[in-house]
């Protein structure tokens, strides 16, 4: 490790009802890697927002290379060598991988930009890092992989001396992983500062010097990985020893009905031939690596986009016996009672700019219109009995949802379909951007409702959450079906692995 | 301000209606004071309200439209077709009059009914469906008519110049109790109707509304006929009180209609209407033609000044949604 | 190599060319007037506004966006130059320069209000079509010089005249101009900063953002090359109006339009060619000039380019359809 190359100290940023950052410091040297770690929603990429310009911090003081800066644009940071892998991508679709590369600071030749040398240069950098891309492709065509190294090559070419990886790995194969860990490493042999985030602890373990913590927009305190245990990180993330054990076995009663069964369902790539069953009280864990087509599955059977082929079925609730359905769209779905929960609820779960109450009769207005007309004092009684059922943290029922937390968005979207009594729920990544402690809510409020018999569909990528709440896990890969494991069975390297059979 | 803000009455009416309320009051008497006497007080209270009628039932119709997010700039030569062929279905072809009047209505629905079906169930951008059927009911108007102005009956026609009364009867304002009639009605079905929870809904989020099992396609085409019908009512208005089309025109009372409704509170970027504010805007607008007029300024200065009043409704609009987020 | 091959068959611009020989072919079938020069004479003639105006129009729908002040700005810009022609004297190289100076002044308007304040393209520009139709009915009905006339030489840009009288034989030599600025723009599109910002802010305004691209800068400056090439049309219309009415020109602005989307502009922004607004153009022309000859009357034209806009629209969508699904 060398000198200190950026320092961030007593960093404030608030904005409006949030207090994003609490007086954060941190610091990273010149040839190391240095890992910030934290839940979902504890800064770590707001505070690389104000670094890189994103944002303009409240107060607070960064300095790099000796001196106070305050970069007010990515630009003019990564002029200045500071650069960020974004954790969403950031491509021009409709442009070349070259051009996408060099995208603001074309070579030019007379007016004309010269396409000839950006791709020679690309080429050069692809080599650098022995990356086999063509830099003539559109990058549309690029799979999610490719695409982030690309967007790793473009911060290389920025001559940069501090690369911040925000959730490199999320989207990519074991393999990209071990080739990514090459690059890091290569880049700190070069004297680089790295700023690497991420979620999965072996990863920290592996390619980390340092690791700082934060918590609720706050800085906990900074460790030398290798004197260091996972524990010790992990009570720094969450505060209080809160990291439940794996469930041991399923609780599901062993005579429990199937109440869904889908076979050889195919749409579009994402989704192959995908098989599986649901029983009635069961959580049904769907493992994968970030595009392995776990959402796609559930869309897809939701009705929310076309599929190709498959064949659906559904527990009658009179005869009790499964019976094939046609699901279309999601009027198709609700009407057989499955109700969806996404993972972005502000785009495809609540509407914020409406109120509770609402929201919360979205699905099921017919229960609360007498002709065409709305019963307001029906549908204020409901919203506010399921306001005080599931504990959601509101003034009242007229309040607007965008005023809420993302754990209270939550609970709105489930009193949704609460309201509809719907007997299969779909929870895609349902803790996404909610703290620790509504998190914990959230468990045991899908909990209670396996227990009363509603079944349940949970896409995760946090691997803890998949152990501690599942009955049962599928793995997908790739679009296909690799795994379907017992709780008994489970453990994190048996789920990996599955996690990438088809690749390589 | 705050404190007014928290006034139970002032919260009640809502405090971009009160203040719209002053500004109309207010221009009222600006005209009067700058104009004196080219400004007669009763004769521009009746040319204000007789704009007011056909440019309201295009406003309401638009309301409808922008709430889901969508747009709709045709409005004005589809009035202009509605009110020409049906006209011209009576001068030539000897249809009476209350099937003429039903005619006009129902070529408005016709329009709704394409425009509604191409933004919402084919996907066609809302804009583009507005330059297209502009252009459609300009060139439907002219063949129609053969590019001939059309004059429906006067009042004094014996047969059919009862028509007039849906304007005024015997001096009493029939017209103004229709359309508030109709402006009620249009906030009953936006506000308290499950056609008008997921209108607005869907405004703001058709994705999330989509995804809780309802249709959001046929709620996005209802919008585009609840206008097409209000256009067609608009256009019955226009006729009784200007009794002369002709084709080829319309496109200036797009923008009028439009400004009435941004003006009014409901937001460009959908989810957020408010009928009573369309109605206000429109008698602004309405009143600021006759104003126009009346110090002697032509069509020119009126478009130039209604193209602004937009800039600026939108403006504050976006930059008040904008400090939201 | 076959897969070149069939990217060529693929091409919208190749379709569209097949559609225009097809359509010609038909015209020249049906009616023996469409077969003279004349006619290609006159529909050249017709075609440079729009196709000016078509090729400005096309950087802010490649934005996504959409400029619907070409029409009747083009017609304001004439009046006003031409009154000043007429009544003030000034030559007429000066007044069209002023043409240039209004079209960028309007489009950097619209620039402004769109890529700074962030008003939705369709209404802003629907603002400023009104704005440009009430200013334009304020001048008088003028005609510019005519070709004999004082200052008539700017209608030798567009068409040389050899001769005289009966015997005389036209050049429409505004083609070769069309040709080489159809040739320009296709290359700052796909070879300059400005082009590929274009593309990016189309495609991906965000990530352009975060790349560090000044966004802002270059969204007003696609509204400002727009509204030069209205200026140029501007100058093209008076060549071919012999007096440009006030209070024109709405409607104006779908032909071009309409030829853009035919060219094979995506509907939601992102992807386009100047080369494709110019055969697109020329769907719009020929049927505009054809239907007369095959007994439908100028009216149909209206709902017939309605027509046109929005089934090339739709094979757009329908395209970008079939792609998702597979």
């Amino acid at each position: 490790m060398g000198d200190v190359i950026l320092t961030m100290k007593d960093i404030d940023k608030s904005f409006p009802g949030v207090h994003a950052l609490d007086h954060v410091n941190f610091e990273v040297r010149r040839g190391e890697v240095h890992a910030l770690m934290g839940e979902n929603g504890a800064g770590k990429s707001t505070l690389m927002k104000v670094l890189t310009g994103i944002y303009q911090k409240d107060s607070g003081s960064i300095t790099y290379k000796g001196q106070e800066v305050a970069f007010h644009n990515t630009r003019e940071a990564q002029d200045n060598g500071v650069v960020i892998v974004h954790q969403e991508l950031n491509m021009v679709g409709d442009l070349t991988v070259a051009q996408n590369i060099f995208i603001g600071r074309e070579p030019k030749k007379g007016i004309r930009v010269d396409d000839k040398k950006m791709i020679e240069d690309s080429k050069k950098l692809f080599k650098d890092l022995n990356i086999e891309i063509d830099p003539r492709e559109k990058m549309s065509n690029l799979t999610v992989g490719k695409q982030q190294m690309c967007e790793i090559a473009k911060a290389i070419s920025h001559k940069a001396e501090v690369i911040i990886f925000d959730e490199p790995s999320a989207a990519l194969t074991e393999k990209e992983i071990a080739d990514l860990f090459v690059i890091i490493r290569d880049l700190r042999e070069k004297n680089l500062g790295i700023v690497y985030i991420s979620h999965r602890m072996d990863e920290i373990k592996v390619i980390t010097d340092r690791v700082t913590v934060m918590r609720d927009g706050g800085y906990v305190g900074t460790l030398i990985t290798k004197d260091s245990t996972k524990e010790d990180i992990i009570n720094m993330m969450v505060g209080r020893v809160i990291y439940e054990d794996p469930k041991e076995h399923s609780m599901v009663a062993p005579d429990a009905p199937v109440v869904l069964k889908v076979e050889n369902l195919n749409a579009g790539k994402m989704v192959q031939d995908v098989s599986f069953e649901l029983r009635k009280g069961e959580i049904l864990g769907f493992s994968g690596l970030m595009g392995a087509g776990r959402t796609e599955t559930a869309r897809a059977l939701f009705g929310a986009d076309p599929k190709q082929s498959g064949k659906i079925s559904i527990m009658d609730k009179q005869s009790g016996q499964l019976k094939e359905v046609t699901i279309n769209s999601p009027q198709d779905a609700v009407k057989y009672g499955i109700g969806y929960l996404s993972e972005d609820r502000r785009r495809y779960g609540v509407v914020v700019q409406k109120s509770v109450n609402e929201n919360t009769t979205l699905a099921t207005m017919e229960q609360f219109t007498s002709g065409i007309f709305i019963n307001k004092a029906k549908e204020k009684e409901v919203s506010e009995k399921y306001i005080k059922e599931l504990a959601t943290k509101t003034p009242n029922g007229d309040q607007l949802v965008v005023n809420l937390s993302g754990g209270n968005q939550q609970k709105v979207v489930i009193a949704k379909w609460l309201t509809r009594d719907s007997d299969i729920l779909i929870f895609d990544e349902p803790t996404r951007g909610i703290d620790v402690g509504a998190k914990n809510e959230i468990y045991k409020l899908m909990s209670k409702l396996a227990a009363e018999g509603k079944s349940i569909i949970m896409i995760s990528s946090e691997m803890t959450e998949i152990l501690r709440m599942s009955d049962r896990i599928i793995v997908m890969c790739e679009g296909k079906v690799t795994g379907n494991i017992d709780i008994s069975e489970a453990t994190q390297e048996h789920i990996m692995d599955k996690a990438t059979r088809n690749i390589n | 301000m705050e404190k007014l803000k928290q006034n139970p009455i002032v919260k009640k009416l809502g405090l971009n209606r009160i203040l719209l309320v002053c500004i109309l009051i207010l221009m009222f008497v600006v005209f009067k004071v700058v104009l004196g006497s080219k400004f007669p007080v009763g004769d521009s209270i009746k040319s204000t309200l007789n704009y007011v009628y056909f440019l309201g039932f295009l406003s309401l119709g638009v309301t409808f439209v922008i709430a889901t997010g969508g747009i709709d700039f045709s409005i004005g030569p589809v009035m202009f077709c509605c009110a020409l062929v049906s006209g011209y279905c009576m001068t030539s072809y000897k249809v009476p009059c209350a099937a003429a009047m039903v005619i006009c209505v129902l070529i408005g629905l016709a329009f709704g009914i394409f425009n509604g079906w191409l933004v919402s169930y084919l996907s066609v951008p809302p804009f583009i469906v507005s330059m297209a059927s502009m252009n459609i009911a300009k060139g439907i108007a002219s063949v129609f008519t053969k590019t001939q102005s059309v004059s429906w009956p006067l009042a004094s026609d014996p047969a059919n110049g009862w028509f007039r009364n849906i304007v005024s009867y015997k001096g009493f304002p029939v017209g103004l109790v229709i359309f508030l009639g109709a402006a009620i009605i249009c906030g009953i079905i936006l506000y308290n109707t499950k056609p008008g929870r997921y209108i607005l809904c869907l405004g703001s989020n058709t994705e999330a509304v989509r995804l809780s099992g309802v249709d959001t396609k046929k709620w996005n085409m209802l919008s585009y006929v609840i206008c097409g019908v209000l256009v067609g009512i608009g256009a019955l208005f226009f006729v009784a009180t200007y009794t002369t089309v002709q084709p080829g025109y319309g496109d200036q009372y797009n923008n009028e209609a439009i400004a009435g409704c941004v003006m009014g509170g409901t937001s460009m970027v959908g989810g957020l209407a408010s009928i009573g504010g369309t109605v206000i805007g429109v008698f602004i607008i309405s009143l600021l033609q006759q104003g126009i007029m009346a110090f002697g300024l032509g069509k020119g200065q009126q478009m130039i000044i209604t193209g602004i009043i937009v800039i600026v409704a939108v403006y504050a609009d976006v930059s008040a949604r904008r400090r939201k987020n | 190599m076959t897969k070149k091959k069939k990217s060529i068959i693929s091409d919208q611009r190749f379709i569209v060319l097949l559609v225009i020989i097809a359509l010609s072919a038909i015209f020249s079938i049906m009616s023996k007037e469409f077969r003279q020069y004349t006619t290609l004479l006159s529909m050249l003639d017709f075609s440079y506004y729009d196709l000016l105006m078509a090729i400005g129009v096309t950087f802010p729908l490649i934005t996504g966006g959409v400029d619907l002040s070409i029409g009747t700005g083009m017609v304001c810009y004439a009046l006003i130059a031409g009154t000043m022609v007429r009544s003030h004297g000034w030559p007429v190289a000066a007044a069209m320069v002023l043409c240039l100076v209004l079209g960028i002044a309007i489009g950097a308007l619209n620039g402004v209000l769109i890529g700074i304040m962030n008003l939705p393209p369709f209404l802003a520009t629907l603002c400023t079509c009104m704005i440009t139709r009430g200013a334009g009915s304020l001048c008088s009905a003028t005609p510019w010089p005519g070709l004999t006339q004082d200052g008539g030489w700017f209608h030798t840009i567009f068409k040389i005249t050899v001769g005289t009288g009966r015997s005389a034989s036209r050049y429409p030599i505004g083609f070769l101009w069309m040709i080489i600025l159809v040739l320009l723009m296709e290359f700052v599109l796909n070879h300059t900063k400005f082009g590929r910002y274009t593309i990016a802010i189309g495609s991906n305004k965000e990530a352009a953002a975060l790349s560090g691209i000044n966004v802002k800068f270059y969204h007003v400056m696609v509204y400002v090359v727009c509204g030069l090439f209205v200026g140029l049309a501007a100058i093209a219309y008076a060549a071919v109006t012999p007096t440009v009415q006030p209070g024109t020109g709405a409607g104006l602005e779908m032909d071009a339009i309409g030829g853009v989307f035919v060219g094979g502009v995506a509907a939601t922004g992102g992807y386009g060619s100047v080369i494709g607004t110019f055969v697109g153009i020329f769907v719009i022309m020929l049927l505009k000039t054809g239907l007369p000859y095959v007994g439908l009357q100028a009216n149909w034209q209206q709902i017939i380019t309605g027509l046109v806009l929005i089934i090339a629209v739709l094979i757009d969508i329908i395209k970008e359809k079939k792609k998702a699904a597979m």
